[in-house]
């Protein structure tokens, strides 16, 4: 794609990114927001206060040494607010970097920062 | 490219205001040519003409709305490609997309096909309404409604209604207007107002029904209403809809009397109809920032309490003294900043980034500055609204008051960002990244336009009409703007208590506007009073300011 393409996609993308910053948001999750949790396997759950298109959001696990990880989201029809995943994970502290689609239309995102804690 | 996000949200916000605008002037134009010009134009003076006229105005609001729906689309299907890394096939398929698309599809076909000749046969003249409500329906998908976990099909319902309702009443206004301005004969301005009376009565009374419900299942209760910003965005509708109100029942009054064979002020009706056009575009843009937040309902946590509004709110002495700038957190920082940087030989940081979103330190030197700031603005406005009352009552000299806003508009340029240029380090040029700096500076542009044209125009030097228009238009711009306005401060209680403070000097700012623009344009009593009335608001903005307080 030409270089000025991408300049004004990332414009647009951005314009239209702060179009409702605040509309959908987090309302509950697991891990919790600041939280703990054991190594090893983990269900994440994120759920929120709207419908979101589950098929067209995201979510990154951020490790402390700045790695990215993106997390394949399961769709499930019987929970139209909620974005689940899993992930391996390890001690030590991580973010969760979200973006949600609400069927509305609106873009929201945000960071849930917590920690895995060694397993018992 | 990052350090642009803050000042591409706001403009977003202004895109969506002109959606709505443009949406409900066509779907308003194509109900007002259909139930209200059409049956009519036969028995109208010049009807052929006045249709002619609506037409050429809905067909220019189609257009507007296939081009700002197709700007908000086009940002939505950009930013989703781009993060989530997903294929322009894929998310043309998402369900906004989707809804957008039939919008544009549906303002095409209105702004091809509207015309004269298919507003004469029934079943073409169907169609286009057809669109229109296919149109609308698909407006209802992008709305809180449709994200709703519970009751979507009723709050699709009441998101239709109070849409419908707004184009009735509002968005068919600028029609009104239009023929009323080419309408001489008593009986065809009868005709045309006591059917324009009783689809506005329609229009209201959706809007009312529509508005109570989502009232209910949106804001939820009085901590909502007064404790979150969507709650104080209600409430600025709420007081510009009692406004409209108020000039619909000056309307309805004389239509009423024209429908009895009685004399009444056709004037009045065009002049308050202008003024119903102005606060009703103003609702849609305060529509427009309600979206960018979640409902109240949703908001159960971080409320502002009566309690903290009234400690906020507790009468104090205005502060006339400012702080020294090197107390300011931002300076002290720089001074580390350059302290640190000379002992390891490098070249000193900036203390901030305009437009990062990292919010600068704040200390309460800063408080004290941005309140001195605050208050001093606020003797200014209540200077001019004393010598604009003074100068109303005859006193010559006074006629020179809008020289005072050029002074406020320096001060304000000065004053109002110190870690910019002068004051501070920032660059001039590189600051406008900044949205709060952007958003002062233009205020500061418009502060120093209409003053300029008052000015000139009270002391004769512009002799034109339309020159004294400019002043109460941008003052309810500015108004208007100001309930977009955003101040970025880390806690979310300040930020709304602020906000608190900022609603009732927008609405004033608006009132303040078109009451200037009815003494202008009405002629008698009514002009007479508009002209004691904006200056009072222009001294309550000033009490306002004086009373603000960040801490």
């Amino acid at each position: 794609m030409p270089l000025h393409c991408r300049v004004a996609i990332v414009i647009l993308a951005l314009l239209a990114s702060l179009n409702a910053s605040a509309h959908a948001i987090l309302t509950e999750s697991t891990p919790k927001l600041n939280g703990s949790v054991s190594a090893g396997h983990q269900a994440l759950a994120l759920k929120y206060n709207s419908k979101i298109d589950q098929g067209r959001s995201r979510l990154v696990l951020i490790a402390a040494d700045k790695s990215e990880t993106p997390l394949a989201i399961t769709a499930h029809a019987d929970k139209p607010n909620e974005l689940d995943s899993a992930a391996d994970l390890k001690p030590g502290t991580y973010v969760i970097r979200w973006q949600a689609l609400a069927l509305d239309g609106h873009i929201t995102r945000g960071d849930l920062p917590f920690t895995v804690t060694a397993a018992p | 490219m990052a350090l642009l996000v803050d000042i591409f949200g706001y403009l977003s916000v202004i895109l969506h205001g002109f959606v709505i605008v443009t949406q409900s002037m066509m779907l308003g134009g194509l109900l007002f040519l259909t139930f209200l010009l059409h049956p009519l134009s036969s028995r109208l003076s010049q009807g052929e003409m006045l249709e002619r006229r609506v037409v050429r105005l809905t067909r220019w609001s189609a257009w507007g709305l296939l081009l700002s729906e197709l700007a908000t689309t086009a940002l939505q299907v950009s930013v989703l490609m781009s993060t989530v890394d997903l294929p322009f096939t894929n998310v043309m398929q998402a369900s906004f997309a989707v809804a957008g698309s039939i919008k544009m599809l549906c303002a095409l076909l209105i702004a091809l096909c509207l015309g004269q000749r298919s507003m004469a046969t029934p079943l073409p003249r169907a169609l286009l309404l057809l669109a229109g409500l296919v149109e609308l329906a698909a407006a209802t998908a992008t709305t809180h409604a449709y994200a709703r976990l519970d009751h979507n099909a009723l709050l699709m319902a009441v998101e239709g209604l109070h849409q419908f309702g707004a184009a009735i009443w509002i968005g068919a206004i600028p029609s009104f207007v239009l023929v009323l301005r080419h309408l001489q004969d008593v009986d065809s301005l009868r005709r045309v107002g006591v059917r324009f009376s009783r689809m506005s009565m329609l229009g209201v009374a959706c809007i009312l029904l529509s508005g109570i419900t989502m009232w209910v299942f949106y804001v939820g209760d009085l901590p909502g209403f007064y404790g979150t910003a969507y709650g104080v965005m209600v409430g600025a509708k709420v007081a510009m809809f009692i406004g409209l109100l108020g000039l619909g029942l000056g309307n309805f009054l004389v239509t009423e009397r024209l429908r009895k064979g009685r004399d009444a002020s056709v004037t009045r009706m065009r002049r308050f109809a202008e003024v119903e056009i102005g606060i009703g575009f103003t609702i849609f843009f305060a529509a427009a920032s309600l979206t960018s937040v979640p409902p109240a309902v949703d908001l159960t946590t971080d409320r502002v309490s009566l309690h903290e509004i009234a400690v906020r709110n507790a009468p104090a002495w205005p502060r006339l003294s400012s702080p020294d700038h090197d107390t300011l957190a931002i300076s002290q920082l720089q001074t580390q900043l350059d302290q640190d940087a000379a002992r390891d030989h490098q070249v000193a940081q900036a203390a901030t980034t305009p437009g990062s979103g990292i919010l600068p330190p704040r200390n309460a030197e800063d408080i004290a500055w941005s309140e001195y700031n605050h208050h001093w603005a606020g003797i200014f406005v209540l200077l001019i609204g004393f010598m604009a009352l003074l100068s109303r009552a005859g006193v010559r000299w006074a006629r020179h008051w809008p020289l005072l806003f050029l002074l406020m508009a320096a001060f304000l340029l000065l004053r109002s960002d110190p870690e910019v240029w002068p004051l501070g380090q920032e660059g001039w040029w590189v600051a406008w990244r900044d949205v709060e700096v952007a958003q002062h500076r233009f205020f500061v542009l418009l502060i120093i336009l209409f003053a300029t044209f008052e000015w000139s125009v009270r002391t004769g030097r512009l002799k034109s009409e339309r020159a004294a228009w400019v002043f109460p238009l941008l003052v309810a711009v500015g108004g208007a703007m100001l309930l977009t306005h955003s101040h970025q401060i880390s806690n979310v209680k300040d930020q709304m208590l602020i906000e608190l403070t900022h609603t009732p000097l927008a609405l004033a700012g608006v009132a303040a506007g078109w009451a200037r623009w009815l003494e202008l344009r009405l002629p008698g009593r009514g002009g007479r009073v508009a002209g004691y009335v904006w200056p009072a608001c222009f001294m309550l903005i000033g009490v306002i300011l004086l009373w603000y307080r960040e801490a």
